[in-house]
C-alpha cells in the first residue's frame, strides 16, 4: 500500500485535499480511505444521509406520552406485584399511577399517543415509535453518555462524532456535526456529552450559539482596521505559495493551505446558515418563534434545519439543561409529571411538529432521520411511600419510549412493547448498542465496520455488542 | 484507523514474526494440534459452560464429545464430529479451516489422536487470531548486537547501526543532515516545548561543532522546562485531569500536586522505575506529601460521584473505577490491555478473567478523596517550636502580669466610682488575664485558630482566631452582653466581639462591628432577625483606647445598645430569641459557627461579662465605670524593672519569630492532596462475566503471569491489607527481569523524539498493537536504560546525539514510495507542534511567558456550579496570572479552551499515549481570530518596536528571528514591509503565528 503514494504529487491539489479521518490530508492515504471507507460497507444500502436528533435530558415519562398502558389506569393505586428490588435512583417504590394524559388513536395508522404531545401526535402517520427502549443506567449523567456514546462514562465518541468519522464532510465550509443545547444550559456532563474524544478533533460536536459570532473565533476577536485580515491572508498565501515553489510537496504543508481557504468559506457560510429572518414568517410562525415558551426550541429546530440543508451530517437538538435544582429546568420529573413534563412537552411540541411538516414538505425526510430519544424512562410506580400515589415517577431504564421519523424507517408504525404497566421492555427489548447499530445501518455503515485504533482496543460505536433491528426498516 | 491492521499485517511480512519457538517439550501434538484446537475451537469450546456442552481443552471432553456426540474417536473420521464439522466447513462458524491445518486435524486422528498437555492451556501459543505466552514483547530482553553497515561514516553511536541497517537492506539512505537552524529549533522545541531564543540560534548557527551541540542538549535536558515539557507528555498518558468528570464534575483543587511531582521528578531525573513505583504506592512507603502526591497516579481518571441509590448501581461504580484503574495501569507501564478481561477472557492476549480480577484485588485498597497529609518532619519540628511559643508566652505573661498588678494596686486605693453600689452581677466574666477562664461560672474559653492572651487582653487576630467556651447549663432568656474592646482598625466589617450562639451557630445574638454600615456597633443575629440599625455614631476611637460595649435583650424584644455606659442610638424592638439549658455557648472574636468569611473580628478584647437579665441603663453605666483592667503600654513599662523590660523586649521579638516560623512550617506540615484515600480493600471474588450479582471463586492479589519477571502470584491472602497488595504489585511491575516494562518506556520517548515509535502503539504492546519497526533497537534501547539505571535523561540523551535525530526532513520520492509512514527513519518526520507548544511559543515570543512554575495552576474558565453540574467555560483576559506555561493550566474534563481544544489537545477524560494530528480550518479560524493570540501580536509588536529600534526593516528582521528563527529573505521581507506599512507590526507578528514555520518542527 505505501507504494501509492509515488502517485500523490500527480494529483490536482483540491481533488486530494479531502476531509480524511485526521483533517484535510493529502496523500494517497486519503484515497485509500475513500477506497476503505465503512459508509461503503458491502450490502449496506444508505437510506439516511443526515440526520438530526431531538434529546430529552432527564427521563420521559413513556407511560404519559407513548406507551399507552390500559392495565396502568386499571391497576391505578395498587401495588407493582414484584419480589425484586427496582434499580431505580430514589429507591422509593409507590403505588402504581395511571397516565396523567388521556391517550387517543392518531392518524390513519391509528398509534396511540397521548395529549401531551398534540402537535407532534397529527405526525404519528410519519413516526416509528420505539416502545421497548432499555439503558444500562438509571442514573442521568451515565445513561445520557450511553445514549451519546455508547459507553457510561465520559471518554468516548458520541453518535454525531463517530458519523463524520464515518461519512465525512458533505459541506466542507460547515462542521460535520453541530450541537444546539438548550437555552437554559448545557445537559449535564457538558461538552462530554459532544465529544469527539479519541476521534480526531474535526469530529468534535461544534455548538452553534445565536448572535453575528455563531461559532467560536469565526472573526476576529476585536475590530481591526479594514483591510487588515485580507492583508495578513494575503501575505500568508504568498508565503505559502513560496513554500511550496521551494519545496517538495509535503502533505502536511499542502493541508495547511487548504485549511486557510477553507476557514474563509466558513466565514461567509456560518453566518448565512445562522440568519433566521431570511425564512418566510409563515414557517416562522410554525416553528413557535412568536411564542415565548416556543421560541428557543422553535428557533433551534429550524436552524437544524438550515444546516441540514446545507449539508451538516449530524444535529443534536438539546430539551432540557442541567438535571437538578429547582424548579427543574430538565424532564426529570421526579415531585410531578403533571407540571413538570407539562411545561417541558408546551415547549417542544410545536416546533419538533412543525420541523417534520417542514423537512416532509421539502423532501428531506425521504433521506433524513429525525430522532427522538430520552435517557430513559420513568417508573410506572409514584415516587413516594409505599401506600401512596404521589404525583412524580423515579427512573426507569428496564423500558421507555423514543421515536425515529424519516429516512429508511417505517412510516406510522409502532415497534416492540412494554409489559402490562410499562414497567420492563418484554417484545424486541431495544438497548443503546441496537439503536446505534440500527441508526448506522440507516446511514449505510457496518457498525462492526466503523471502527478506531484507541489505547490497545479497535473502538466501536457499539463497544461489543449491538444487532440491528431490521423490524423497523421501511 | 483503518489503515491502522493492513501496516501492522504488512510491517509482519517486512520484518520476521516475532514469535520464540523451541519449547522444551517435542510432543508433536502440543506443538501442531493444541495451537489449532486454541486458536481456532477453544473461545467457545472450553471453560465452565462450553458451547454445545463440548469441551477440546481435555481429552476426556473431545474423547466424550458434546450434545450430539463424540468428538473426536481415535483412528475414525467417520466417528469425529470434529472432524466432520470442519470439512462440511460449518466450524469453526466465521473462518473455516482450510489446508495444512485441517489436514494436521485429519492426520492426527488418522493416526490414533494421541494428547499432549492436558488440559490444553490455549494462551501458550500464538496464533493467527491471539498473542500467547510466546508473543514478542512477553519474552525476556534479548539485548541485541549492533549490525555492521557499509556507510560507516554516518554512524554516530551504536543506535544508529540499527536505523541504518534497516535502511541500507531498503536500498535506501538517510537524508543528509539538518541545517543548524532547524536542528537547534528541533532540539528545543522537543526537550522544553519552548523555541530557541535569537541568540542561542546565532551563536549555535555561527558554530555547529559537535561539542557545541553536546553542551546545547546537556544544558537543555538541565532546564527546569525540560521536565514541564516531558511532564506533560506523561500526564496524556495518565488521563491527567482536575475534576472528576461525569454528572457533578466537581473540580479537584488540590490535585495539582501529582502535576508538580511529576514535573519535579522528570527534572530531578528520578529513576524510572521509582518513578513506577512511587506513582503505584508512594502514599504508602513515603511517608508526606511526596508519596501521597505521587499516588495521584491512581485516582488521576474519572470519578463517579452520583452513584444512585441501588446496592447495583453502587457495586458496578465500583467494578467500572476498578476496571478504569487496572486498565491504566497496565497500559501505562506495561503496554497491556488488561482491563479487556473484565467480562471474559482477553480476546487478543494471554489474561485470563481469573488474572484480571487477581490485579483488581492487588488494587482494591485504593479509592478516591481528599487526604490532609502531615509532613513527619515539619510536625515534629511544629511541636516542639509550639513548645518553645508557649515558654516564652508563659514567661512574658508572669513579667506582664506582675507588672500590671503592681499598677492596678494604686489604683484600688482610689475612691469608688459614683454608682459601684448598682454594679449588677453577670453570671459569667472572663477577665482574659492568665487565662480563659470564667471567674464566675464554669463557661470556660478555649482558643481556637490561634487565639492568645497578651497584656492582659484576648488579641484575636481577625483571621481565624476565636475563643469559644462551655455551654451554658441554664436556659438563657432576658440578657446582657459586654465586653471592653480595642480594635485594630476601623475599616474591618463583620467581626463579633463577644456573641452567644447555638452549638453550630445557627442562631446568635452578637456585638458586632461595622458589618452593614462601615464603622457602626450593631447587634448582629442570625439572617439578621433580630438586627436593626442603631444609628448610633461612628467609631473613631476604639483603636486607640479600650470602649466599653453592652448590649441588652429584654424579653418584649427591646434591644438597646451601649457604648461606654451611654446609650448608643436608640434601642428598638424585634423578635426575641430565648436559649433552652445546654443550648448555648459564647464565642469572643467571632461572629458566629462556622468560622470563616468576614466574620472575625480583629482586636484585643480586654475583659468581657454575660448577665442573665437585661441591665437597666444606671446598671450599664455602673459597670462601665469598672475598670477593665487595661494597662497603658507606658504604665506597664514604667512599673518594670530594667531587666524586666529587656527580658521583655527579647520574648517579643523571639515570639515574633517563633510565630512566623510557625505559620510557616504550618502551610507544609498539613496539606490537602487529592490522592489515593485509605480503604479497607476486601477478598475479591471473580464476577462472572463481569456481573454484580453472579460471583466466582476468591481470589488472592497477583499481576498478570505472562509477564515476564517475578511470580504473579503475590503470595499474599485474599484479605490482606491494602499496603503488602500495593507494595508487592509495584515490585512485580518494576522488577529487573520484566522487560515490557523497560521496553514500554523506551518506546514511550521515542515516540515523542519521532512523532512515532518504533511501536506505533505507545500503551499496547499486545497482539493489536503494533510490531517494532526495529526489534534489535528496542531491545539495545531497553537494555542501556537498564545500564543508567533507569535514568531517562541518559536516553534522551542517546536518542538526540544520534545521527538518526539530527537528520533533515528533507522528502525524498523514492523513499516516501517505499515507506510513506517514515518507519524506517529515512528522513526526520516533519510535524506540527502540540497545542501546549504553541501557546507556549507565542506567550514566549510575545515576551509575555510567566515562568512561574509549580503550585495550584491558573484557572482560564470560569467554573459554574449549576444545580448540582460543574460547567468550565473558557474565558479570555490580560492577567500575568494566566499567562503560564500550558502545563500549568487548571485542566478540568470537559472545559477546554478555544485555541488548545482545536488542536489537538486532548480531553482529559481518557488517556492520550498518541495523540490526534488533524489540519482543520477551525484551527486557521482560531489561529487568526482569538483574543488570546490577537493580543499576544500586540505585545510581541511593543517587543520587538523596544529591542529592535525604530527602522522597519530591523523590525521586521528581529520579528522573523524571533518568532521562526530565520531572516526573511528579499521578497519576504517585501510582503513583510507591505503588511507592517499599512497595518502595523502586530499584523506581521499575527501573521507569522499562522505561518507554516511556526507551526511545524522540521
Amino acid at each position: 500500500m505505501n507504494s501509492l503514494n509515488s502517485s500523490a504529487p500527480q494529483f490536482d491539489r483540491r481533488q486530494l485535499l479531502k476531509w480524511g479521518s485526521q483533517g484535510l490530508v493529502a496523500t494517497a492515504v486519503a484515497q485509500l480511505l475513500q477506497q476503505d471507507s465503512p459508509a461503503q460497507s458491502p450490502g449496506f444500502l444508505p437510506r439516511a444521509r443526515r440526520a438530526i436528533q431531538i434529546s430529552l435530558v432527564g427521563g420521559m415519562s413513556h407511560v404519559d406520552s407513548f406507551d399507552y398502558k390500559p392495565e396502568l389506569a386499571r391497576n391505578h393505586g395498587k401495588s407493582l406485584q414484584t419480589k425484586e428490588t427496582p434499580d431505580i435512583f430514589f429507591g422509593k417504590v409507590g403505588l402504581l399511577r395511571k397516565h396523567d394524559w388521556d391517550f387517543h388513536q392518531r392518524g390513519n395508522s391509528g398509534l396511540w399517543i397521548s395529549e401531551m404531545f398534540p402537535q407532534i401526535a397529527t405526525m404519528a402517520d410519519e413516526l416509528t415509535l420505539l416502545r421497548s427502549m432499555v439503558s444500562d443506567s438509571a442514573n442521568h449523567t451515565p445513561a445520557l453518555f450511553f445514549l451519546n456514546s455508547g459507553f457510561g462514562a465520559n471518554g468516548f465518541p458520541s453518535t454525531g462524532s463517530w458519523i463524520s468519522y464515518g461519512l465525512g464532510n458533505e459541506s466542507e465550509s460547515l462542521p460535520t456535526f453541530v450541537v444546539l443545547p438548550d437555552g437554559r444550559g448545557g445537559p449535564n456532563g457538558g461538552a462530554s456529552n459532544w465529544s469527539s474524544a479519541f476521534l480526531p478533533a474535526q469530529h468534535q460536536g461544534v455548538v452553534f450559539a445565536g448572535g453575528d459570532r455563531p461559532v467560536r473565533d469565526l472573526f476576529p476577536a476585536r475590530p481591526l482596521p479594514s483591510g487588515a485580515d485580507a492583508a495578513v491572508r494575503t501575505f500568508l498565501a504568498a508565503l505559502n505559495q513560496r513554500n511550496r515553489d521551494n519545496k517538495e510537496q509535503d502533505s502536511l504543508l499542502a493541508a495547511r493551505i487548504r485549511s486557510y481557504e477553507l476557514a474563509a468559506s466558513m466565514q461567509v457560510s456560518v453566518p448565512e446558515a445562522s440568519d433566521l429572518s431570511s425564512e418566510p414568517k409563515h414557517l416562522q410562525s410554525l416553528y413557535g418563534l412568536d411564542n415565548p415558551r416556543t421560541a428557543d426550541c422553535g428557533s433551534r429546530c429550524l436552524l437544524g434545519r438550515r444546516l441540514l440543508e446545507r449539508g451538516v451530517r449530524f444535529v443534536q437538538v438539546y430539551s432540557g439543561g442541567p438535571i437538578a435544582g429547582s424548579p427543574r429546568a430538565s424532564w426529570d420529573a421526579h415531585e410531578s409529571v403533571r407540571s413538570n413534563h407539562g411545561l417541558e412537552a408546551s415547549r417542544i411540541d410545536q416546533p419538533v411538529a412543525a420541523l417534520l411538516k417542514d423537512l416532509k414538505q421539502r423532501g428531506m425526510l425521504d433521506d433524513t432521520l429525525v430522532l427522538f430519544t430520552t435517557e430513559f424512562g420513568r417508573t410506572p410506580f409514584a415516587q413516594s411511600a409505599a401506600n401512596a400515589v404521589g404525583p412524580g415517577r423515579d427512573h426507569n431504564r428496564y423500558g421507555f419510549s423514543g421515536w425515529l421519523a424519516g429516512a429508511g424507517v417505517k412510516r406510522g408504525f409502532s415497534y416492540g412493547s412494554t409489559d402490562d404497566v410499562g414497567w420492563k421492555a418484554v417484545e424486541n427489548p431495544m438497548p443503546w448498542h441496537d439503536f446505534h447499530a440500527t441508526l448506522l445501518h440507516l446511514f449505510g455503515i457496518d457498525h462492526t465496520r466503523l471502527t478506531y485504533y484507541h489505547n490497545g482496543i479497535q473502538r466501536r460505536l457499539t463497544n461489543v455488542h449491538g444487532e440491528v433491528h431490521t423490524g423497523i426498516l421501511s | 484507523m483503518f489503515f491502522d491492521r493492513p501496516i501492522r499485517l504488512a510491517l509482519a511480512g517486512l520484518f520476521p514474526l516475532l514469535v520464540t519457538t523451541g519449547w522444551a517439550d517435542d510432543n508433536i501434538f502440543d506443538k501442531t494440534v493444541a495451537p489449532l484446537l486454541a486458536a481456532h475451537c477453544l473461545e467457545c469450546h472450553a471453560g465452565p459452560n462450553p458451547k454445545g456442552g463440548l469441551d477440546l481443552s481435555t481429552l476426556q471432553g473431545a474423547t466424550r464429545g458434546g450434545k450430539t456426540g463424540p468428538a473426536v474417536t481415535p483412528g475414525n473420521l467417520k466417528q469425529s464430529l470434529l472432524w466432520s464439522r470442519i470439512v462440511k466447513g460449518e466450524m469453526p462458524p466465521k473462518a473455516p479451516l482450510v489446508g495444512t491445518a485441517r489436514n494436521t486435524i485429519r492426520r492426527w486422528i488418522m493416526t490414533g489422536a494421541r494428547w499432549g498437555s492436558d488440559p490444553i492451556d490455549r494462551f501458550r501459543f500464538t496464533s493467527p487470531s491471539r498473542a500467547g505466552y510466546n508473543w514478542w514483547s512477553l519474552q525476556p530482553l534479548n539485548d541485541a548486537h549492533p549490525p555492521a553497515v557499509k556507510h560507516a561514516a554516518w554512524i554516530r553511536s551504536d543506535l544508529d547501526r540499527f536505523i541504518l541497517d534497516r535502511l541500507e537492506r531498503a536500498g535506501l539512505a538517510p537524508a543528509p543532515p539538518a541545517s543548524p537552524r532547524a536542528l537547534i529549533r528541533r532540539l528545543t522545541i522537543d526537550l522544553t516545548g519552548l523555541p530557541p531564543d535569537p541568540a542561542t540560534v546565532a551563536k549555535f548557527i555561527a558554530d555547529p561543532s559537535e561539542a557545541a551541540y553536546t553542551t546545547l542538549v546537556d544544558s537543555l535536558l538541565a532546564s527546569p522546562h525540560y521536565g514541564q515539557r516531558w511532564g506533560r507528555h506523561w500526564l496524556d498518558v495518565v488521563r491527567f485531569g482536575e475534576s472528576n468528570g461525569f454528572e457533578r464534575n466537581a473540580p479537584r483543587t488540590t490535585f495539582w500536586h501529582y502535576r508538580d511531582w511529576v514535573i519535579d521528578a522528570l527534572n530531578q531525573d528520578m529513576p524510572y522505575d521509582e518513578f513506577a513505583r512511587l506513582q503505584v504506592s508512594g502514599d504508602l512507603t513515603l511517608p508526606g506529601t511526596r508519596g501521597a502526591a505521587a499516588a495521584g497516579f491512581l485516582v488521576a481518571g474519572v470519578h463517579n460521584t452520583v452513584v444512585g441509590g441501588s446496592k447495583r448501581m453502587k457495586l458496578l461504580a465500583r467494578q467500572d473505577e476498578l476496571e478504569e484503574l487496572v486498565g491504566t495501569v497496565g497500559q501505562t507501564f506495561l503496554g497491556l490491555t488488561i482491563n479487556c478481561a473484565r467480562c471474559h477472557d482477553h480476546k487478543f492476549d494471554p489474561i485470563p478473567t481469573i488474572e484480571y480480577y487477581r490485579m483488581i484485588s492487588a488494587l482494591d485498597g485504593v479509592a478516591h478523596g481528599e487526604r490532609e497529609i502531615t509532613q513527619p518532619q515539619a510536625a515534629a519540628q511544629q511541636a516542639s517550636l509550639q513548645q518553645q511559643i508557649t515558654q516564652a508566652q508563659k514567661h512574658l505573661r508572669l513579667i506582664e502580669t506582675r507588672a500590671r498588678r503592681a499598677v492596678l494596686a494604686t489604683r484600688k486605693t482610689k475612691p469608688t466610682p459614683p454608682g459601684e453600689r448598682d454594679r449588677p452581677r453577670p453570671i459569667a466574666n472572663w477577665d482574659f488575664d492568665i487565662d480563659l477562664r470564667d471567674s464566675i461560672g464554669s463557661l470556660h474559653g478555649r482558643a481556637i485558630g490561634g487565639a492568645k492572651l497578651e497584656n492582659g487582653a484576648l488579641v484575636v487576630n481577625g483571621q481565624g482566631a476565636y475563643v469559644q467556651t462551655e455551654r451554658l447549663k441554664l436556659p438563657l432568656i432576658e440578657k446582657t452582653l459586654e465586653a471592653w474592646v480595642i480594635l485594630d482598625n476601623l475599616q474591618q466589617r463583620g467581626g463579633g466581639a463577644i456573641s452567644v450562639q447555638t452549638p453550630g451557630g445557627l442562631i446568635f445574638d452578637a456585638i458586632v462591628f461595622g458589618e452593614r454600615e462601615p464603622q457602626r456597633w450593631m447587634a448582629g443575629s442570625n439572617g439578621f432577625v433580630r438586627t436593626k440599625s442603631f444609628s448610633g455614631p461612628g467609631e473613631e476611637q476604639a483603636t486607640s483606647r479600650a470602649v466599653h460595649l453592652a448590649i441588652t435583650y429584654k424579653a418584649d424584644g427591646t434591644i438597646t445598645g451601649y457604648r461606654d455606659g451611654q446609650p448608643y442610638g436608640k434601642p428598638y424592638k424585634t423578635g426575641f430569641q430565648r436559649y433552652a439549658a445546654g443550648q448555648a455557648e459564647l464565642i469572643f472574636g467571632l461572629r458566629h459557627a462556622p468560622a470563616g468569611g468576614n466574620k472575625f473580628l480583629a482586636a484585643r478584647i480586654l475583659k468581657a461579662s454575660l448577665y442573665n437579665k437585661a441591665l437597666s441603663s444606671a446598671a450599664v453605666a455602673a459597670s462601665a465605670g469598672r475598670e477593665s483592667g487595661f494597662v497603658s503600654e507606658k504604665k506597664l513599662l514604667a512599673a518594670m524593672s530594667p531587666l524586666e523590660r529587656k527580658q521583655r523586649r527579647k520574648l517579643k521579638s523571639d515570639l515574633l519569630a517563633l510565630e512566623a516560623r510557625n505559620r510557616e512550617l504550618a502551610k507544609t506540615a498539613r496539606t490537602k492532596i487529592y490522592t489515593v484515600a485509605p480503604r479497607q480493600p476486601g477478598a475479591m471474588r471473580v464476577h462472572v462475566r463481569g456481573s454484580v450479582t453472579d460471583y466466582g471463586e476468591t481470589v488472592r492479589p497477583g499481576g498478570i503471569s505472562a509477564v515476564p519477571g517475578l511470580a504473579a502470584d503475590f503470595k499474599i491472602s485474599a484479605d490482606a491489607p491494602d499496603r503488602p497488595r500495593r507494595e508487592q504489585l509495584a515490585k512485580w511491575i518494576t522488577a529487573k527481569t520484566n522487560a515490557l516494562f523497560v521496553r514500554v518506556i523506551v518506546n514511550r520517548v521515542w515516540h515523542y523524539h519521532f512523532g512515532q515509535g518504533l511501536v506505533t502503539t505507545p500503551s499496547d504492546f499486545g497482539f493489536n498493537g503494533g510490531y517494532p519497526s526495529h526489534p534489535g533497537l528496542l531491545e539495545w534501547l531497553a537494555a542501556r536504560l537498564q545500564d543508567d539505571k533507569y535514568r531517562l535523561k541518559a536516553l534522551h540523551r542517546r536518542i538526540v546525539l544520534s545521527s538518526v535525530y539530527r537528520q533533515s526532513s528533507r522528502l525524498n520520492p523514492k523513499a516516501l514510495e517505499r515507506d510513506a509512514e517514515n518507519r524506517l527513519l529515512w528522513r526526520f518526520s516533519p510535524r506540527r507542534v502540540e497545542a501546549e507548544v504553541l501557546r507556549d511559543a507565542i506567550l514566549s515570543v510575545s515576551g509575555q511567558l510567566n515562568t512561574k512554575r509549580g503550585g495550584p495552576g491558573f484557572v482560564d474558565v470560569s467554573i459554574i456550579p449549576n444545580n448540582g453540574t460543574t460547567y468550565y467555560e473558557p474565558i479570555d483576559k490580560e492577567d500575568p496570572a494566566l499567562n503560564r506555561r500550558t502545563v500549568y493550566r487548571f485542566s478540568p474534563r470537559g472545559g477546554r479552551s478555544a485555541v488548545l481544544d482545536t488542536f489537538d489537545c486532548p480531553d482529559p477524560s481518557s488517556a492520550a499515549p498518541r495523540r490526534g494530528v488533524t489540519t482543520t480550518p477551525l484551527q486557521a479560524l482560531s489561529l487568526l481570530n482569538n483574543a488570546f493570540v490577537l493580543r499576544m501580536a500586540d505585545h510581541a509588536a511593543r517587543r520587538i518596536q523596544k529591542k529592535a529600534g525604530p527602522g522597519a526593516d530591523a523590525q521586521i528582521h528581529y520579528a522573523w528571528q524571533l518568532a521562526i528563527q530565520r531572516s526573511p529573505d528579499p521578497r519576504e521581507v517585501q510582503l513583510s514591509l507591505t503588511l507592517v506599512k499599512k497595518y502595523g507590526l502586530s499584523s506581521l507578528c499575527r501573521a507569522l503565528f499562522n505561518t507554516n514555520d511556526f507551526i511545524i518542527i522540521e
